[in-house]
């Protein structure tokens, strides 16, 4: 016995899988967009490093803007350096830390740096060695902003009656007008740590004036004391000095110390002030509007310049057409509540909230940095640790008579491509989720509909031949063009050719006793007409065998018409209200005078068992039941009745105890023309008409009928059972 | 002198072979091979029985026509039909056209000619009063074994001879059941069971046209029939 795998997967299932194939499209959409932000990509570094060069450019062969040296920490001078500083800076917070890295820059001022003025005539060295600070100036959003980190050991305040400003420790301030034909002084000396309350003074301190221009903080610290101050640049002329005058005691309140910036304090000699060259300024500003950060470095890779912040520097424009902008609000809503979120499962959104924590505004580094600075214009990309943002970032070296001054440092955040890919994968992933949609609906339904059309045909082909084997219906040929109608209208051919084909065999039974009793009646009666003649008594022994050949062959036709004209009986007869009880009684005692060298055995309910029947039609069934199953009885073996009423159905069983039946002929027994009877018990014609027309009977009253080996004993049961009365 | 009996069979030998018997019998016999050549005949003289096949060479019901043409010729003429067909449409629509009986081949010769001389027997003292002990009281119903006819209640019941018989076999002996077996012997004809309860269920409604309350024959499931006797003509 093979075994028989049966595919579970049916059309549908198949053309749905086949269908999932077209997701390749989506990832080939994705690969392609990935492509094209590389192509973008390269396109956006070719930018950033063309801007760098037009900037390097217009700065090329200007080595006065660089100037060499005038920036380094180490060097000692008159000058101020004022550096350009990119934050605000806070002058009432107690402390310097807003000051940040640009303190790395501040310059240190101690012992050589004491200075003899009017108020120490005499220099005392080593009066108060221990007398230093330390000063950063810087340039913000037109204000000199200005620290002081002041070592002393002992801090005497101006007393709060003084009238006078020089009898305490205080920082001077000397610059040159603005006119630059005057020196104006001005001193902070406060009372205690407070906001600046500076004047300004004439020679020898006399006649103190407010100067609110300036303004500022004092406050104590670990060592001394710190200041903190901003200057209006419009205050200020082109040079610039700053002295710390120290008294220690607050008695005699002598100045002991002074630390100056400068040497003398006259218009000639006080140091200059070095702001940043606003030309390069210029320059830059003139590339401002390219949305990137624009630095500027010197050669030892600090800022000169910085133009632009990285957060809005991306690169692209991306303001959105507002008409494309989608109006309806569910598609927005689905957009936005179902389809990003599945989107952005993949896709990285960078947020412009990022800190490029490697940036300064002080000083820059990195390997695209080096190398300009070696001459070679350098791009790179970098990514920020914190999030999904990358930097592009690329410089290019400023040349002047041949030696590399420095270099143009342009940065772009890579989100403006990024955005820009992530709307375009949206909307290829959109159009594919409809096109795909469509196009899997259509399969599907397509499918649907083919497996339907497939199902009801193999319905209607099941239905052609009922249990037991006749052909019933017939298949109704559809009229579409395609293969499955085809199929149908080949099948319908079939089946018409078959019924035909059936309905003859059915028929040929009662056709040939027909056409066959015409020369049976032929035969016997010449043979009558001869035993009537005939007086040769030897030839009357022959006549009376060929009568008796005669009558069985009569007896065969008889029987081979029996089921048609019982069909054609059953086709007019009508049913009426019969009880079973009463019917089967009576006969079972016929059998009992017909069939005498049988027992039967009687099981049959009290209660009557009403059904929709024919009462004759009900007793042959019972006769070819009885006769059957006397047939196959063993001797002294009962042939037992059995009738019950079981929900709603009636049961009829007759069994015997006799050999069992094969187990293939059990469904076939009731089929026309079969028969299971060993050849050597055939004295008697049979053509296996019996139980076919039990079934016929069965049938026509609306039952069924089943042949089973019994399970108590070797024997046969049949089974029929018929449904009950119901009105 | 003798009786004359057609033959119209279209088979040559089984023809042949009936109207030998009949002419042992001592009838005068014709035969004829089809309606046309029949009914030729018959329009000159008409024969004392008609014994008629229903398919007749290319005619399958040709038979059927040949009996109306000759019940519209005479409304006495005996006429039997002898076919080969055996269902019960055949045999019911030829007994409506007007047959007098209806035979298979499967008869035997001898009761063929048993039934032939009964219908002329019939035929012969249909105006003979009959004779006391020829008639058969059960309660309404008589019989008259002599010119084989039935009367209920006064009235003549129609039936065939077959049905004669069997009507006559299970009235002999009331309240005993007679299987369909023996009522096969006793109308002397060789059909099966089923042809048996038909002819019982046409007997029954012959009955029924003439007394809605007829109800004398009853089934007896498995076994037969019987003629039951109602209680008041009991008494």
């Amino acid at each position: 016995m093979s075994l028989s795998f049966r595919n579970p997967f049916g059309i549908r299932f198949k053309l749905v899988f086949l269908s999932s194939f077209l997701l390749v499209i989506p990832w080939l959409g994705y690969q392609y967009i990935l492509e094209m932000e590389q192509v973008l990509r390269r396109g956006q570094e070719q930018t950033v490093l063309g801007t760098a060069q037009a900037l390097a450019t217009a700065l090329n062969e200007r080595p006065e803007l660089f100037n060499e040296g005038s920036y380094t920490p180490a060097r000692r001078s008159e000058d101020l350096y004022v550096y350009p500083i990119f934050s605000a800076l806070s002058l009432d917070d107690d402390s310097l830390v807003d000051w940040g890295e640009y303190q790395q820059y501040e310059v240190m001022f101690g012992e050589k740096d004491q200075t003899r003025t009017e108020l120490n005539p005499s220099r005392y060295y080593g009066a108060d060695e221990t007398l230093s600070f330390r000063n950063m100036v810087g340039e913000h959003n037109g204000s000199l902003y200005a620290y002081f980190k002041v070592i002393d050991d002992e801090i005497v305040y101006r007393s709060r009656d003084a009238l006078s400003v020089h009898r305490s420790d205080f920082l001077e301030i000397t610059m040159l007008s603005k006119e630059g034909n005057a020196i104006n002084r001005y001193v902070v000396a406060p009372h205690e740590p407070e906001y600046l309350y500076p004047f300004q003074v004439q020679d020898g301190y006399s006649n103190p004036i407010h100067e609110d221009r300036i303004s500022g903080q004092w406050y104590e610290s670990n060592e001394g004391y710190e200041i903190e101050l901003q200057i209006p640049m419009d205050m200020l002329g082109d040079r610039l000095g700053f002295a710390i005058f120290d008294v220690d005691d607050a008695q005699k309140r002598y100045v002991e110390t002074v630390v100056s910036t400068y040497r003398v304090a006259d218009a000639e000699r006080l140091g200059s002030l070095r702001l940043p060259t606003p030309e390069i300024d210029r320059i830059v500003a003139g590339m401002g509007h390219n949305n990137s950060r624009i630095q500027v470095v010197d050669r030892s890779g600090r800022v000169l310049l910085s133009v632009g912040d990285i957060q809005s520097a991306t690169g692209v424009l991306l303001t959105a057409d507002p008409d494309e902008v989608p109006s309806n609000k569910y598609w927005l809503y689905v957009q936005n509540k179902i389809l990003n979120p599945l989107y952005y499962q993949f896709l990285t959104k960078p947020s412009n909230d990022f800190i490029d924590d490697l940036y300064s505004d002080v000083s820059r580094e990195g390997a695209h940095i080096n190398s300009a600075l070696e001459g070679e214009a350098a791009t790179q990309f970098r990514t920020l640790a914190d999030s999904e943002t990358r930097l592009l970032e690329a410089a290019h070296p400023i040349l002047a008579n041949g030696d590399i001054m420095g270099a143009v440092v342009v940065d772009q955040n890579m989100n403006g491509l990024r955005t820009f890919r992530n709307q375009a994968m949206e909307t290829l992933f959109n159009t594919m989720l409809g096109v795909m949609l469509i196009v899997t609906l259509g399969l599907f339904f397509s499918a649907s509909r083919i497996s339907s059309r497939i199902r009801g045909l193999r319905n209607q082909a099941e239905d052609i031949i009922d249990d037991t084997g006749r052909v019933r219906n017939t298949i109704v040929a559809t009229r579409s063009s395609d293969e499955i109608g085809d199929l149908s209208r080949s099948f319908s051919n079939i089946v018409e050719r078959l019924t035909q084909y059936t309905n003859y065999l059915e028929n040929m039974s009662s056709r040939l006793s027909h056409e066959l009793r015409t020369p049976v009646t032929v035969v016997r009666s010449s043979l009558e007409n001869l035993g009537l003649t005939a007086s040769n008594h030897e030839s009357a022994v022959y006549i009376e065998r060929a009568e008796e050949g005669i009558k069985r062959l009569n007896l065969i036709l008889t029987n081979m018409s029996e089921a048609t004209r019982l069909e054609q009986m059953l086709q007019t007869s009508e049913k009426e209200k019969i009880d079973l009880v009463r019917v089967l009684p009576g006969c079972v005692e016929g059998y009992k005078l017909a069939y005498p060298e049988s027992k039967f055995e009687i099981d049959i309910s009290e209660q009557p068992i009403y059904i929709n029947g024919v009462p004759e039609y009900i007793a042959q069934l019972l006769d070819k039941l009885i006769a059957n199953a006397v047939e196959f009885s063993y001797p002294e073996q009962p042939v037992t009745i059995f009738c019950r009423s079981l929900r709603d159905h009636a049961i009829i069983k007759v069994s015997n105890a006799g050999p069992y039946l094969p187990e293939k002929m059990k469904d076939r027994l009731f089929e026309s023309m079969i028969s299971v009877r060993p050849q050597v018990k055939q004295d008697q014609p049979h053509l296996g008409m019996g139980l076919h027309i039990a079934r016929l009977i069965t049938e026509f009253h609306g039952g069924k009928i089943g042949a089973e080996n019994r399970q108590d004993r070797e024997g046969v049961v049949i089974t029929v059972v018929v449904p009950l009365f119901y009105r | 002198m003798s009786r004359r009996i057609a033959i119209v069979e279209d088979e040559a030998a089984i023809r042949e072979n009936y109207a030998d018997v009949l002419r042992k019998q001592g009838y005068e016999v014709q035969t004829f091979a089809n309606r046309k050549d029949a009914m030729a005949a018959f329009d000159i003289r008409l024969p004392n029985l008609a014994i008629i096949d229903i398919g007749l060479e290319n005619e399958i019901d040709g038979g059927f026509t040949l009996c109306q043409a000759l019940r519209s010729l005479s409304d006495t003429l005996p006429i039997i039909f002898l076919t080969a067909r055996d269902n019960d449409f055949d045999t019911v629509s030829g007994l409506r056209m007007g047959a007098d009986d209806y035979l298979t081949k499967d008869i035997s010769l001898p009761h063929l000619t048993a039934r032939i001389a009964a219908l002329f027997r019939r035929l012969d003292v249909i105006d003979q009063p009959p004779t006391p002990e020829s008639l058969l009281h059960r309660g309404k119903l008589t019989l008259d074994i002599g010119r084989l006819t039935i009367q209920w209640d006064g009235q003549p019941v129609a039936l065939t001879v077959t049905e004669f018989w069997m009507v006559h076999a299970l009235a002999k002996y009331p309240g005993h059941v007679k299987s369909r077996q023996v009522l096969m012997q006793e109308s002397k004809i060789f059909v099966d069971g089923s042809t048996i309860t038909s002819h019982v269920k046409r007997i029954r409604k012959k009955f029924i046209q003439i007394d809605e309350e007829f109800d004398c024959i009853e089934t007896v499931y498995g076994m037969g029939y019987r003629w039951n006797i109602t209680p008041e003509t009991a008494n």
